[in-house]
């Protein structure tokens, strides 16, 4: 098969395989292989959706959910490749830096909500720092890493043809950490949108999660799913989006439209 | 010239004595860590050395001494190939017409016109190393330093980089510096020959290349090169041998301990 064949069915598997789970269930509910109560057909939850989406229900809470997002994540990016790159400059403030991170790293960060209500005001900005926290971690992480894995050699030649100090660092040592800073962006937007929406389930009344868990607590089951369907789409969105601006913007990363 | 490894100094280069002169093409050989690239590096200013003095006769102030042609060509994957030709010129703050202009030259030069705005992945080790050329001499430098360039190329790329190499040196008429594994490039290339011993570093003979200019690789068939390959090589192998039996000794001491 031809490359640009085999794209295409590289494509076409990408749409194909939703479209037959959704079928799977679709059947599975209506021939009451699934209790609709817990499982409704999707074509149901679709009407649902529809009637979200017509009523203006759902664009508000989905605004609420982008606009924190938005926020925590530009939070996360800045101070995450701010303290990425000098970690990965300095040694000594890395050897500093790398335990306390490996110890705080791994707590699930919804737990930042109380501390970081104790910190800042609570409510919107309580929780907009809550959900900056793993995306934090994970851009400051893969940004040391970028800065440490250019090639020593590649360094060495450009400090031979002149370029020192602040040249260096733009022109070589940046450059060459903004493919792993890319990926750090790219886990770091998706946890954003993890943690955000469990956030909400917790202390928000509006919002993804908000909706989510009020739909399920009054037992809509079928918004709550629509809702369940929205995140999902949006997850997919954001991550196919950065990749896509990291092919416009770093055309020398080899293969980069197949990663 | 000492280097620190695993805490202790290890001597590379010991009175190392060699004066090139202008416009010649200097070939340099000798077993594996004889320190044929820290000569190198030294002449550069990428290694300070502990003892001892480089000196580079120039005369044109703003461009630089020596300009390096590494082993691994050290492209900046992130710039294209006429952006990195341009590297060293855009560091020094010349124009950028300028730039260009001397970009599309050295471009023309190594026959990478039509490649001016590739990536370095998208093109074949040969074509990496012909960038590596042109960034240096883009610089004009007094010196071109050549460590090793061809030597990760298979043979057939090699063998017509070496006549390009002739081709541009004739044209250009650079002072250059070349260290090789290789005897028979060596002799391809040089208007002489430094043999270095085993480590640490030293001049065991210098040998001049009576071939002869312009010079192809039909020179292989003359029998003066015959004769200075057989002599330069008997010398070589002795200290191969040596380097081999040091580096022994060296493993059953450690072993002792």
């Amino acid at each position: 098969m031809s490359a640009a064949g085999r794209r295409l069915a590289d494509r076409w598997i990408a749409i194909a395989s939703p479209i037959a789970l959704l079928a799977v269930w679709e059947w599975a509910s209506a021939t009451g292989l699934l209790r609709t109560a817990f499982f409704p057909r999707p074509s149901t939850i679709a009407v649902h959706l529809r009637d979200l989406a017509l009523d203006g229900t759902l664009w508000g809470h989905l605004a609420t959910t982008l606009a924190r997002i938005g926020w925590s994540f530009s939070l996360a990016a800045v101070l995450g490749v701010a303290v990425g790159l000098a970690m990965g400059l300095w040694r000594r403030l890395r050897e500093g830096l790398d335990p306390v991170f490996a110890a705080i790293y791994p707590i699930p960060s919804v737990l930042f909500l109380p501390l970081a209500s104790f910190l800042v005001p609570p409510g919107e900005i309580a929780l907009v720092v809550t959900t900056a926290v793993t995306s934090f971690f994970l851009v400051a992480f893969t940004t040391t890493h970028g800065v440490r894995q250019i090639d020593r050699l590649v360094v060495e030649a450009a400090r031979h043809y002149g370029a020192g100090g602040w040249r260096l660092f733009a022109a070589v040592l940046l450059p060459g950490a903004l493919p792993y800073i890319f990926s750090g962006l790219r886990l770091g937007l998706g946890f954003a949108l993890i943690v955000v929406v469990a956030v909400e389930i917790v202390s928000a009344s509006r919002g993804l999660g908000a909706l989510l868990w009020l739909s399920w607590q009054v037992l809509k089951v079928e918004d709550m799913y629509a809702t369940f369907f929205v995140i999902a789409l949006l997850g997919a969105l954001l991550s196919y989006g950065l990749a896509a601006l990291r092919a416009r913007l770093l055309p020398w990363v080899p293969d980069v439209g197949e990663r | 010239m000492t280097f620190e490894s695993h805490g202790r100094s290890v001597v590379a280069l010991d009175r190392i004595s060699l004066q090139v002169h202008a416009g010649e093409f200097l070939c340099v050989v000798g077993p594996s860590g004889s320190g044929k690239s820290t000569l190198l590096r030294v002449v550069a200013g990428l290694h300070r050395q502990s003892v001892g003095e480089v000196r580079i006769e120039a005369d044109r102030p703003g461009t630089p001494l020596t300009a390096m042609v590494f082993q691994e060509h050290a492209l900046l994957p992130w710039r294209t190939v006429r952006d990195n030709v341009t590297f060293g010129l855009e560091n020094r703050g010349v124009a950028r017409g300028e730039r260009e202009a001397r970009a599309r030259e050295m471009l023309a030069m190594v026959g990478l016109a039509r490649f001016a705005q590739y990536y370095p992945h998208q093109l074949s080790g040969g074509m990496k190393q012909r960038v590596g050329i042109a960034r240096a001499l883009a610089n004009d430098p007094e010196v071109l330093l050549m460590d090793e360039p061809l030597a990760a190329l298979d043979a057939q790329t090699r063998a017509i980089m070496q006549e390009e190499l002739l081709r541009i040196w004739a044209t250009l008429g650079k002072t250059v510096v070349y260290v090789t594994h290789s005897l028979e490039e060596a002799l391809l290339l040089g208007d002489r020959v430094v043999l270095l011993t085993a480590r640490p570093g030293r001049v065991s003979h210098i040998y001049p290349v009576d071939l002869g200019r312009p010079r192809g690789l039909e020179v292989r068939a003359s029998p003066v090169y015959g004769a200075l390959l057989e002599t330069i090589w008997s010398r070589l192998r002795e200290e191969v041998v040596r380097a081999i039996a040091a580096d022994r000794g060296a493993d059953s001491g450690a072993v002792r301990e």
